[in-house]
């Protein structure tokens, strides 16, 4: 069984700051790491891989530095890994990231299996893999919570819903996006990480050329949709803690809901509670 | 070509295993005092074991600085942890990998590598600990091999070992060169081993005294040329003092973290305590100190890699780093104040783990006099 696993590098953090006048995020003094949801992708492929004696092929687009997340994939026990790195990539929304995958998908050619992370924690679309689906004409199932059973022609999955859960079947090729209760991910072995590290290493990086695509198919100028003014959303209420003997809290939060501003709700419990109190 | 730096996602990978695994956990493992076998059997999952040794021989082909890199991030977690990891890469199985027959290896080596089983090294005697010319455990040539018999003490994994690399006087009249490494199992006849000791610090790590008593062992059980075994040992103490210092460092970085957010959390008249200088000046020094033992010890690492000779620079990293590493836990329970001195927080592991790294590798006293003396004195 050939499988082939869609990662993504982002900054270890969910709390996204933005840059003001650019828009952009700020990465600086932000580690990079392995998409956490990207992680369970690679060990459900690796425990198919170690089942059914296939071969994983791991792919990601981005930066040089994301080779880090590919070579931890070969450490965790995946064959080979593709990197998609050209500057004409920089900008892509999730149309030509995906389509950019997509073509490299067909570049490698035959597959029976595509898995990828439920979603990335920088941009939250959950995008990419529908979309890949799409561009591959394949079947898809989103939020995969386990792989019931899979042979040559067909996978049965467990699908999580917002109110439980159901049983899909899908011939194969497909493409799945999991989610992490599929799995525990294990750690990276060393010395694969090592030997990936090295020259003869079992991974390539490819450009737009490689992939066959002309610079304006990808990247921002392939981009079907264009950010135009990126912000931190305003919160307008914030909770606020009040700590301390029980009555002298109750007495605050009286006073604290009757200056609230323009909120005649507020102003009418605080005034039932001192009708209440007196 | 693009290439990842194994170094740093070696550190980073480990870094992870550490924050999720180990520090969650770590002072329940240290307060119930067992083997930490379950975090052993992951370390062994991810290759760790074989980390200096080459993969087309089944070790996972890293190198010194690799090794040191681990151990440094294990001891930010748990020093017990970290140095029974480290006895199980070097010393513990270093000989064996050497000079051991392939049957041997495929016995004990391989499943060490696996955690299957553990090893450990016997060299500090009741009357001889760095005075290795005092070594009096004996092994005496036989018709088709050695009688061992003696008393070995402070042996790190001891009661829990599979096998010991042992060093024992063959010849009394050659001292020095008289002196070899043995392969012994445990389960062989004679072979015995005390209670754990009680310990001030690394508590999950057991420690004991190992006696033989007339244990008879095959002649290729001798790891090594006769008489080459101070010799052998010597291509690994720069490693061993090297590693040492890592350990240091690790608990060096696990004491100021600690640290600085205690005061930055902790107010005292109106204000977190770290506004103070006293308390600045006590980060500052501590956040210096590891600085200098990270430089020292990476340089004798990166000196041992390019097989450029190193036993002072690395005797000075070990000397240097596990006296920050003490003074970073003494400065650590004064900022903890009070709670410094309970056993609810880290601080107080710390200080006791911080004594552990004080005689493994030589004692300060011993590096003193030879530091003193290869700088001319």
């Amino acid at each position: 069984m050939d499988i082939i696993v869609l990662v993504k590098q982002v900054p270890n953090t969910t709390d996204v700051k933005l840059d003001e006048k650019t828009g952009s995020l700020i990465r600086e003094g932000l580690e990079s790491i392995l998409n956490p949801d990207d992680r369970h992708a690679l060990e459900a492929a690796v425990q198919l891989k170690e089942a059914t004696k296939g071969h994983v092929t791991v792919v990601s687009m981005g930066p040089p530095q994301a080779i880090e997340v590919l070579t931890e994939a070969i450490g965790m026990g995946v064959d080979q890994g593709i990197l998609l790195s050209d500057t004409a990539f920089a900008g892509a929304d999730t149309w030509a990231t995906s389509s950019t995958l997509g073509k490299a998908i067909q570049q490698i050619g035959k597959f029976d299996l595509i898995i990828c992370g439920r979603q990335a924690i920088d941009g939250d679309t959950a995008q990419i893999g529908p979309q890949v689906a799409d561009y591959l004409h394949v079947p898809q199932v989103t939020y995969v919570a386990e792989i019931d059973n899979i042979d040559e022609k067909s996978v049965i999955v467990k699908r999580r819903l917002e109110d439980g859960y159901e049983m899909v079947e899908s011939e194969l090729p497909a493409l799945l996006t999991v989610i992490s209760e599929i799995n525990k991910p294990r750690y990276p072995d060393v010395g694969k990480m090592i030997a990936a590290c090295h020259e003869d290493a079992s991974i390539k990086t490819w450009n737009a050329a490689d992939i066959g695509v002309t610079v304006h198919e990808v990247g921002l100028a392939g981009s079907l949709t264009h950010v135009i003014k990126t912000y931190v959303p305003k919160f307008k209420r914030q909770g606020e803690i009040i700590e301390g003997d029980t009555k002298a809290v109750v007495r605050e939060l009286i006073q604290k809901l009757g200056r609230s501003e323009g909120s005649t709700a507020c102003k009418a419990v605080a005034a039932a509670c001192r009708l209440e109190a007196s | 070509m693009i290439r990842a730096n194994a170094e740093e996602l070696i550190r980073k990978s480990i870094a992870r295993f550490v924050d999720r695994e180990i520090i969650p956990r770590a002072q329940e493992i240290d307060n119930k005092k067992e083997f930490p076998i379950e975090i052993l059997k992951q370390i062994a999952e991810m290759g760790v074991f074989g980390i200096r040794y080459p993969k087309e021989k089944g070790g996972a082909g890293g190198n010194t600085t690799l090794y040191c890199i681990i151990c440094e991030e294990l001891a930010r977690g748990l020093m017990s942890v970290a140095a029974i990891t480290a006895m199980q890469c070097l010393m513990g199985t270093n000989f064996l990998f050497h000079f051991g027959t392939d049957q041997m290896r495929q016995t004990y080596f391989y499943p060490a590598m696996r955690g299957e089983k553990f090893s450990c090294f016997c060299l500090t005697e009741p009357e001889a600990g760095s005075d290795l010319g005092a070594v009096s455990t004996s092994a005496k040539k036989t018709e088709d091999g050695y009688m061992v018999n003696g008393l070995k003490t402070w042996v790190t994994n001891g009661p829990i070992a599979d096998f010991f690399t042992v060093l024992c006087q063959t010849n009394p009249a050659k001292k020095f060169r008289g002196l070899n490494f043995f392969f012994i199992p445990r389960d062989t006849p004679g072979v015995s081993v005390s209670q754990p000791f009680e310990t001030l610090g690394t508590v999950t790590t057991k420690m004991s005294e190992v006696a033989f008593s007339n244990v008879h062992i095959p002649e290729d059980y001798r790891l090594g040329q006769e008489g080459q075994g101070l010799d052998n040992l010597m291509t690994i103490l720069a490693e061993i003092r090297s590693m040492t210092a890592a350990l240091a460092i690790g608990l060096q970085r696990a004491a100021l973290a600690d640290s600085i957010r205690y005061a930055q959390e902790r107010e005292a008249f109106g204000r977190p305590i770290g506004k103070y200088q006293l308390i600045q000046a006590k980060v500052a020094n501590m956040a210096t100190q590891l600085e200098a033992s990270r430089l020292m010890t990476y340089r004798a690492t990166r000196m041992i890699d390019q097989g450029i000779p190193c036993m002072t620079e690395a005797s000075m990293a070990k000397y240097f780093a596990t006296e920050a590493a003490c003074t970073a836990a003494d400065e650590c329970t004064r900022i903890f104040g009070a709670y410094g001195y309970s056993m609810e927080y880290n601080a107080q592991r710390y200080y006791r783990d911080s004594r552990f790294l004080l005689n493994g590798g030589g004692t300060h006293e011993i590096l003193q006099t030879n530091i003193a003396r290869w700088a001319g004195l």
